[in-house]
């Protein structure tokens, strides 16, 4: 294996893959990227079995082959390279020469043969979604998806797609986040994708120069394709949450409210709150106004915004945290809360359109 | 600031005078406090210990701790009777009433112990010394047992007062006294120096209580680390943790029994856990808390032990909640083989007044919540078997099974 590439397209290309690299593995070659030069083209690969991305490096090839370098010694090394062309030669016993300028290493690297492949997803079907749109969608509700495993579907993210429409939902238990998008393809799809790989597809997303993303599954991988980066996933087995069923059709109590004034006020109720596990925080809406309510040993808030209020009164209590989380991603001025009562959940949605649902379940509580 | 008052009452040979007390109550003419007599476990069992001992049963040179077996052997005549953890901790309820009745702060710190909080009741009721008395009296006149009281400036020092002499005595320790009383102690008399600590001390010459506190605290601290640092202070009697109001010591509820016979049934294992996540709730409830851990043990016929658990995602005190997750539990990892010993805890208390819910929560929870609090309303006034579920008719099996078990009381705490 033989060729020449730039310091800056290799420190690109090896931060993508390194993403998928995992530091805690008992397969010791997982700690390592595989380099690969086949059929005219550099590949660099990375995995952890779960989750494995593949990108392709620009560069002049002299000669095919392959070998594994440690992740963590190659990124370290290609960060601190000067800025200029670098020639990779990979030696005999697996040891890759590295140059750049005035500078050269040897690195000890193992069998590239020994590396896991990635596995096929090949489907008939693929499906093009805006770049924009899907970043967003991973954004705005991936802060809901299950912490913990006591449920392990819940670990992972329902992507559905019907009838032109995408959606995302990720549900804890305790909220529930659904944000959904317009896409071209009629096709069908019901998959829930791990938490971890969606946040590094954010984070790839991101470092792309490209509009769009693609997406093809089968029955137990997924596939998302960036121009030549490939990332598959494994998908999670198991039936997710209906989650139509949990999202209340009425309401008896509807507010109109300031999202930044809203997300202030909470912020500033969290604050007399911030040991505490449960974050305690009580909501009054009565009369046009809401008064947001907190109390601790280390002392009180009392917080007033003015709000439009449809429907009954209601004294409601909730985890701060849950509305901030919510309050902050949310990109309109204005947004709708919609109650029935204190222990059923609240429901946030735009004041126009459909974009996004968010449920946050009350905290129960004894009035003194 | 005004020099706190703490007063540490600690009842004399708790379980073995509780005993003998409810037994005089209910017609014995023997006092058990004047015979060699011992409160061990289940004596049936082969694994029986000493838990308490009377006065008399001290001069055979029994100890807590020792078998049943050996204790036989110094003292054939010894009386043997079971523990009752379920007396112990009603004995236990009166007396931390009464205590309430002189401060708002009073701290469970074990099923026979508690800190009390005198500072601010000083203006209500006055000389801290004649109210100890005044205490002690009421709880012998009126409850039949004796304790004896520690005061001090701190917990620390209240503890190691009334542990000074037994039984029925009022101790002071404040800190001009600390060189008179404490110091010239054996160091094993001190809280917090147990056997594993004692040899270490002994090695590098120090005997008493006040060897310690002469001894050079970044010394101790280098040679014990943090926990010879902590002995150091006590020494000197130094403790600044305060009496706190919840028994916080209670990490959990948990019951558990041996069947008469080897049950390889699953409906019949199902009963037993059911007979104890009755019992557990109902102490739950009692506690007026809710668990987010449940967890279960089998001991099967090979005595073999094992457990699981599982954290849940609102927290209950719903019998039928618990249970569902208990019988889930058990066949998650039971392997079908003869069970010997099943018992069901339940952890990680919070209090009721607010909670997180769930969509995961049972639609049923708010009636689940009635029947609860109405089934332990009924029987409370009427017995435990007043009213029992429909599952154990003709079982052959207890409808509810499972004591106030001491386990869940941490006897001796680093926790002061």
């Amino acid at each position: 294996m033989n060729f020449i590439t730039t310091k800056d397209d290799l420190l690109h290309s090896v931060n993508i893959v390194q993403k998928a690299v995992s530091n805690k593995t008992t397969l010791p070659i997982l700690e390592g990227i595989l380099f690969k030069v086949m059929d005219n083209t550099i590949y660099l690969m990375g995995t952890d079995l779960e989750i494995g991305i593949k990108t392709e490096l620009p560069g002049k090839i002299n000669s095919q082959g392959s070998v594994v370098i440690s992740a963590k010694l190659i990124s370290e090394l290609v960060r601190k390279l000067p800025d200029d062309d670098v020639f990779l030669e990979l030696n005999e016993n697996y040891i890759l020469n590295i140059k750049c300028l005035n500078s050269e290493f040897n690195i000890q690297g193992q069998n590239g043969n020994e590396f896991p492949q990635l596995p096929e997803v090949h489907s008939d079907k693929e499906i093009s979604i805006n770049k924009e749109l899907f970043k967003s969608m991973i954004k705005e509700t991936i802060f809901s998806v299950a912490k913990n495993e006591n449920i392990p579907i819940l670990t992972g993210e329902l992507i559905e797609i019907n009838d032109g429409i995408i959606k995302f939902v990720a549900l804890d238990g305790y909220r529930l986040a659904l944000r959904q998008g317009k896409i071209n393809d009629n096709i069908e799809l019901s998959e829930v994708v791990p938490e971890r790989t969606l946040s590094e597809l954010y984070r790839i997303a991101s470092l792309s120069t490209l509009d769009s993303v693609q997406i093809s599954h089968t029955k137990n991988q997924i596939l998302f394709r960036l121009g030549q980066t490939h990332i598959v996933s494994r998908l999670l087995e198991g039936e997710f949450m209906n989650y139509n069923q949990i999202i209340p059709q009425n309401s008896t109590t509807k507010v109109k409210v300031n999202v930044a004034e809203l997300l202030s006020s909470c912020e500033r109720a969290s604050l007399m709150v911030r040991d505490g596990k449960s974050n305690l925080i009580k909501m009054n809406f009565i009369n046009n106004i809401l008064e947001i309510k907190s109390n601790s040993e280390m002392g009180t808030v009392n917080e007033q915004i003015d709000v439009e209020i449809e429907g009954e009164s209601i004294k409601i209590a909730f985890n701060s945290t849950y509305f901030i989380d919510v309050l902050k991603i949310i990109s309109d001025e204005e947004i709708l809360l919609e109650f029935t009562t204190s222990v059923s959940p609240c429901v946030i949605k735009p004041n126009q359109g459909s974009n996004y649902t968010y449920l946050i379940l009350p905290v129960r509580y004894i009035d003194h | 600031m005004k020099k706190r008052i703490i007063f540490h009452i600690d009842v004399n040979s708790a379980y073995l005078s509780w005993e003998a007390t409810w037994r005089l109550q209910h017609g014995s003419s023997l006092d058990l406090r004047n015979i060699p007599s011992v409160v061990g476990g289940d004596p049936k069992s082969r694994h029986g210990i000493i838990l308490a001992k009377s006065i008399p049963a001290k001069k055979y040179e029994i100890k807590t701790g020792e078998t049943l077996y050996s204790a036989r052997q110094k003292c054939p005549d010894l009386l043997i009777v079971p523990p009752n953890y379920e007396l112990y901790m009603k004995c236990s309820n009166v007396m931390y009433s009464i205590l309430k009745e002189y401060s708002h702060l009073v701290q469970r710190y074990s099923i026979d112990e508690c800190f009390v909080d005198y500072t601010q009741s000083e203006d209500l009721f006055g000389d801290p010394l004649k109210v100890a008395y005044n205490i002690s009296n009421r709880i012998k006149k009126e409850l039949g047992f004796t304790v004896n009281i520690g005061i001090a400036n701190n917990k620390l020092l209240a503890k190691m007062a009334s542990e000074l002499e037994k039984p029925d005595k009022i101790h002071t320790l404040f800190p001009n006294e600390i060189e008179d009383k404490m110091w010239k102690l054996p160091i094993d008399e001190l809280f917090m120096v147990g056997r594993r600590t004692l040899p270490k001390l002994k090695n590098i010459g120090i005997n008493t209580i006040g060897d310690l506190a002469k001894a050079d605290g970044f010394h101790m601290k280098s040679y014990l680390k943090s926990h010879g640092f902590l002995i150091w202070n006590y020494a000197n009697g130094l403790d600044e943790t305060l009496v706190r109001e919840e028994d916080i010591v209670q990490k959990g509820i948990g019951n558990s029994t041996t069947m008469h016979y080897d049950v390889s049934d699953r409906r019949e294992a199902n009963l037993v856990l059911l007979s104890l996540a009755e019992m557990v709730c109902m102490r739950l409830r009692n506690k007026n808390a809710l668990a987010k851990l449940i967890s279960i043990s089998i001991k099967n016929s090979d005595f073999l032990h094992y457990s699981h658990q599982c954290k849940i995602q609102s927290p209950t005190d719903s019998t039928n909640v618990i249970y569902k997750h208990v019988k889930k539990l058990f066949d998650e990892v039971w392997k079908l083989e003869p069970i010997r010993h099943l018992g069901v805890r339940v952890g990680e208390l919070c209090g009721k007044e607010f909670y997180q819910t769930s969509f995961f929560d049972e639609d049923l929870l708010d009636q689940y919540r009635k029947i609860d609090k109405t089934v332990d309303s009924i029987r409370k006034r009427y017995g435990r078997e007043s009213i029992i579920r429909g599952a154990f008719l003709n079982s052959g099996l207890k409808p509810i099974v499972g004591g106030v078990g001491e386990e869940e009381y941490q006897m001796m705490s680093s926790l002061l």
